[in-house]
């Protein structure tokens, strides 16, 4: 394998792993939020920022926490004939599949992209008493879109790697 | 094309291309996606799916799903299940059958603190199973409890399951959960029946335990495991009391709960930095997985909205083949079970729900009940075979003396028993209802 393409299999590895794991800990975030908020209403006054906000850090756990959770493994998958398989089978029908994947990831940061793009033009905002931006949010769920693109180019790499025989 | 056709043709392709074993969410993403290319791509098309995300990010409830998955693994990673098992064993030991009826107790309790059924699968694997070989319980009485019982998580609030139907059937999460607890106590009631009339029929599928044994467990120790036994009523009451008399939201609660079972396992001694860590890395993969594949769920169904594939459905079932209502709901039932037997358990959660779902609406049939039934439907597909999620994390986790054939084997009378339960719902469901009814607030 080139050595370009090896590099950049363990780059795009490596920084899906550290954001994911970031990503990971906004469920304490998330707690605290959330808690904030029940407090707040429960003893002095209600909170119009806190609801909003909570939806707001859990969209950045999915969308940037998507990739490092593909990294382990953790999607499931119909395993029937799957688990019977040699590894080179596997890696043959995944290096195939995996375009319809790409294809579905790829149409969804087209859609995010537009909707990114509109949210930027126009200022929109969330209704509701807050009344947050929504550009912001949108740009977390394109990184994390492109950051699980990013990781299924990866996953095709190796498997082409496996079927050459080749470790990265 | 016609639209039934294109409906027809989504269908199919996504089964056939499951079978490639690739990941789940990509595939039907992909078939949503290019069918809604093909069919509005430029009136929206290529939005369709984006526009779901932005969807499901905006629904509130969603929160309670990475919580309840959190407290899940806090659970079962810190063991603080540990205790509940001791005191079942001691204080149901002497009935015969008395260690396997526990086991249901205690899965029953472990279900009112997760969401999922792997809390209690691992917790059931790891303590009470080689437990319960140990006293000479037959070994396919022990795992059929153990499978059984721990398919309680996802009837039991809180529950995963409900909550993802919940997103699809656009129902309130709390009238679901509340829905639950009454069919989910009864079905652990009928567990506990059988298991004591076999025993009580054939005492050597379950002995009951020395008295001697017992005898040497002290009094103070006795008592002092009956309160360990409280602990998770403590954290249920915690979660449920402020939610049920209205200080505060489900969310608000599923994070209550969330911390109150950290705050536990720190008081235990046993919140160490290897449990923090599996337990918020194993989150995140779950929830991950989870939401990942509802997008695509939401993109599939939505494609399906559009197509009105439901009405089609409807006109087969009530025109041309002439049912009543009913036997359209015990049909759809008979082969949801029967689509378990052969497809995964979450693909069957995901497509199965956005096409039934509207079904049952037009038939004019309550969605909240409907999903308890849906619930337990789930719950028996988990385990009837070939491919049954407890069945494969059984196999995973049970010692090498109980082969494959004994799994299966095992759980022939707990389906029987699970079906029994469905079909008492069904014919009341004041079972599933009048909890929520009466709480409503």
């Amino acid at each position: 394998m080139p050595i370009l393409v090896i590099r950049y299999v363990h780059w795009v590895e490596r920084w899906n792993k550290r954001i994911g794991r970031m990503a990971m800990y906004l469920l304490f975030a998330l707690m605290a939020v959330l808690l904030w908020g029940a407090i707040s209403r429960a003893f002095w006054v209600p909170l119009r920022w806190t609801d909003q906000m909570g939806q707001f850090i859990l969209a950045g756990y999915f969308m940037l926490g998507g990739a490092y959770a593909l990294q382990m493994d953790s999607a499931v998958r119909m395993d029937v004939f799957y688990s019977n398989w040699s590894p080179r089978t596997r890696a043959l029908v995944d290096a195939v599949t995996i375009f319809a994947l790409l294809f579905y990831l790829g149409v969804l940061l087209w859609g995010g992209v537009e909707s990114t793009a509109y949210a930027l033009e126009y200022g929109e905002r969330k209704s509701g008493l807050w009344r947050p931006y929504m550009a912001p949010v949108k740009i977390v769920m394109c990184v994390g879109i492109v950051m699980m693109l990013l990781q299924c180019t990866v996953f095709f790499i190796r498997d082409i790697a496996t079927l050459r025989g080749r470790e990265i | 094309m016609h639209y039934d056709m294109i409906a027809l043709l989504m269908f199919g392709s996504i089964l056939v291309m499951l079978m490639t074993g690739q990941r789940m969410f990509g595939i039907i993403g992909f078939i949503a996606v290019v069918a809604a290319l093909a069919l509005w791509g430029d009136r929206g098309g290529y939005d369709l799916a984006f526009a779901q995300s932005i969807k499901v990010i905006g629904w509130f409830p969603l929160l309670t799903l990475p919580m309840f998955i959190f407290m899940g693994y806090v659970l079962s990673e810190s063991r603080l299940a540990d205790d509940l098992y001791r005191m079942f064993h001691v204080w149901f030991g002497p009935v015969p059958g008395g260690l396997a009826i526990g086991t249901v107790l205690l899965m029953v309790l472990i279900s009112a603190m997760n969401g999922l059924s792997v809390a209690g699968m691992a917790i059931g694997a790891t303590i009470a199973l080689p437990e319960l070989l140990k006293r000479n319980y037959d070994k396919q009485m022990v795992t059929g409890v153990i499978q059984a019982g721990s398919s309680l998580g996802i009837l039991v609030p809180p529950s995963v399951v409900l909550v993802l139907y919940a997103l699809i059937a656009r129902q309130s999460v709390s009238d679901l959960w509340l829905a639950g607890v009454v069919p989910g106590l009864l079905m652990a009631a009928l567990f506990i029946a059988y298991i004591w009339i076999r025993c009580k029929l054939n005492p050597s599928l379950g002995p009951a335990l020395d008295a001697a044994e017992l005898a040497a467990v002290p009094k103070s120790e006795k008592y002092r495991l009956l309160l360990a036994g409280l602990l998770p009523f403590g954290i249920f009451l915690v979660m449920m009391v402020p939610f049920v008399t209205g200080y505060t939201r489900l969310v608000e609660s599923s994070v209550i709960g969330a911390v109150a079972s950290v705050l536990v396992a720190l008081a235990k001694g046993r919140m160490t930095r290897a449990v923090l860590e599996t337990a918020t890395r194993q989150t995140l993969a779950i929830s991950c997985m989870f939401l990942w594949i509802i997008l695509a769920a939401l993109a599939f169904g939505a494609v399906f909205d559009g197509l009105r594939a439901v009405d089609a459905i409807k006109g087969l079932f009530l025109d041309n083949l002439g049912l009543g209502r009913w036997e359209v709901l015990i049909l759809m039932q008979l082969s949801f079970i029967l689509m378990g037997t052969f497809l995964d358990d979450t693909a069957m959660l995901v497509i199965v729900a956005p096409l039934y779902v509207p079904l049952v609406k037009l038939l004019e049939f309550d969605l909240v009940w409907y999903g308890v039934l849906y619930t337990m439907t789930c719950q028996i597909a988990y385990m009837t075979p070939p491919f049954g999620y407890n069945l494969f994390l059984m196999r995973a986790m049970a010692p090498p003396e109980i082969s494959l054939m004994d799994i299966y084997r095992s759980i022939v009378p707990f389906v029987a028993v699970m079906v029994l339960a469905l079909a008492i719902v069904m014919m009341f469901p004041q079972l599933a209802l009048w909890l929520p009814n009466a709480l409503r607030h």
